[in-house]
């Protein structure tokens, strides 16, 4: 495999599949949050 | 927004997971698994993935955001919704949202017809007595069957909507979308494990720099973010109706942009590997051999999906049982991503005709009465089916100018401010949303739309003639008609949807 096929491949799932992995660990976080302050 | 009116709500999603899990029910539709594969394709691989990447930044994040700050503000379908951001003379900008995701819902639920058709002839073997997969597609689709599929997904559609949000919607997408990446896990799982199957990675991942610099592989990457994110239908503003008061918007809006674009990027892998895998025994024209047979169309864009994938299950392993059970898990996990998007233009009509004083019940008989009836001529003539998809496709991108432009007319910053970081908000997004918003979404949808519009123009020696299936002039002939009624009727429109929203004593 090629440097530019696994630089590619790092940067577009860094990005999508990091994201989502860091937006879900912001969401569970303040859920938590949320769920100690009695929020409805 | 919001002075003057209070919510005639009665239900609520239970909790942020199950918003969440429904709205990506809405974004996760058939473009991720078989449009983005065969896109990817057709634009030279890994060079789109880097412009469909930022694309979902630029276009599809911003505009969920927008959906649902005025769906969670405003507690109306798009019709009072825009005309209470945008002012009371733009109401028919909602109704055109409202009427291009109904017009895509009727020949949607043909196409879910068309994946319950294909799993249960998977489940039952059926799909494999057969090597001649484009023959079996044609006779299935030139014949009544398609309608009879199509009446199901839009019969048990009706059902699930007519149970409300936490029993139908709620319960359903539940079910449905983690069975749906607990399937398209194990197909990637074992798609990765295939002899061959890193040549396939490879070239998914590989940019081709002369590609790359192509104008049309950026306007193929906006144009998937636009078709395949849910991003501008009005759908997600439909079920952001139903969240509550406490739920945040900017980071459920970011984890749904990334959550389809994740979707898609797995089952991309899933399918280049499969494709390379096993179909470079058989083709002896090497790579391009297998590439045509990615992006190759097929009558209706069904090629890669209901002709050839069919056709290289079958290949999968010597075990009729193993072939059977991963065809029939990809089919059903294809009706999952389908359904839970068929549901979502359901409840976006129905939540409209209970804007106009319909009662939930009754609305949901007409909707799936009308869907049923106005599906008819795609379920039974494919020709048809192109058109709507053409015509309502291109629309989908103005869906999403008019929500971009009832945000600038209610003022940029101030909805950024007190919609979005609002009461709720657990992240505050800053100013790039108004640039975002505010000038970068208005110019794609001016690329965008004249791009479509005049590359159409050379596909069709009679481009001006509206009784072509793929043209200008139908898109355009087609436009004027509904544009035109709405925008005489828009009064009558506003004040019956702002009115039948209204509490007394509020």
């Amino acid at each position: 495999m090629s440097l530019i096929t696994i630089v590619t491949m790092l940067i577009v799932a860094g990005i999508v599949w990091g994201g989502l992995l860091f937006f879900l660990r912001k969401a569970f976080k303040y859920e938590k949050i949320k769920q100690k302050n009695g929020e409805e | 927004m919001g002075r003057g009116f209070s919510l005639k709500q009665e239900e609520f999603f239970s909790s942020r997971w199950a918003l969440i899990i429904a709205t990506l029910g809405i974004a996760v539709g058939t473009g991720n698994i078989w449009r983005f594969s065969r896109v990817v394709a057709q634009n030279g691989g890994g060079s789109f993935l880097i412009p469909w990447v930022i694309f979902l930044l630029i276009w599809s994040v911003p505009l969920i955001i927008a959906e649902f700050a005025i769906g969670k503000s405003t507690r109306m379908g798009p019709v009072g919704a825009l005309a209470k951001t945008a002012g009371n003379r733009f109401g028919w900008m909602g109704a055109w949202i409202v009427f291009v995701s109904t017009a895509i819902m009727f020949y949607y639920s043909v196409v879910t017809g068309w994946c319950i058709r294909y799993f249960i002839s998977a489940a039952s073997g059926n799909l494999f007595n057969t090597n001649e997969h484009l023959t079996y597609w044609n006779e299935f689709s030139s014949g009544y069957e398609p309608l009879l599929f199509h009446f199901i997904a839009i019969f048990f559609a009706a059902l699930v909507i007519l149970r409300g949000v936490t029993k139908g919607i709620e319960k359903t997408t539940k079910l449905m979308m983690p069975s749906l990446l607990i399937i398209l896990l194990i197909l990637f799982v074992r798609a990765v494990t295939l002899p061959n199957a890193i040549d396939g990675i490879k070239y998914f991942f590989t940019p081709d720099i002369d590609v790359i610099l192509d104008y049309k592989v950026w306007l193929n990457a906006l144009t998937q973010n636009a078709w395949d994110t849910g991003a501008g239908w009005g759908l997600i503003l439909a079920y952001a109706i139903y969240m509550k008061k406490k739920e945040d918007i900017s980071l459920n809006a970011a984890l749904i942009g990334f959550g389809n674009n994740s979707v898609s990027l797995l089952a991309g892998i899933t399918i280049f590997s499969t494709v390379f895998a096993l179909s470079s025994a058989d083709l002896s024209a090497g790579q391009a051999g297998v590439m045509q047979q990615i992006s190759q169309s097929g009558p209706a864009n069904t090629g890669l999906t209901f002709i050839y994938l069919p056709l290289l299950f079958t290949k999968l392993s010597e075990s009729n049982f193993i072939n059977t059970l991963f065809a029939s898990g990809f089919f059903l996990a294809l009706f999952f991503a389908a359904f839970t998007s068929l549901i979502s233009m359901v409840e976006l009509a129905t939540r409209t005709m209970i804007d106009f004083g319909y009662g939930r019940q009754r609305a949901i008989v007409l909707i799936a009465l009308l869907g049923f009836i106005l599906g008819i001529p795609s379920a039974l003539d494919l020709r048809f089916l192109v058109n709507q998809d053409w015509v309502w496709g291109v629309g989908l991108i103005l869906s999403g100018a008019f929500i971009s432009f009832s945000i600038i007319k209610y003022g940029v910053d101030k909805f950024r401010t007190e919609v979005i970081n609002g009461y709720g908000s657990d992240v505050k997004i800053g100013k790039w949303y108004n640039f975002a918003i505010g000038i970068l979404v208005p110019i794609q949808v001016i690329v965008l739309i004249s791009w479509w519009l005049v590359s159409s123009i050379g596909w069709d020696t009679e481009w001006w003639n509206p009784f072509h299936a793929e043209n200008f002039g139908t898109v355009i002939f087609q436009w004027t008609i509904v544009l035109s009624i709405f925008i005489m009727v828009n009064k009558f429109l506003v004040k019956t949807a702002l009115n039948n929203n209204k509490v007394e004593g509020v």
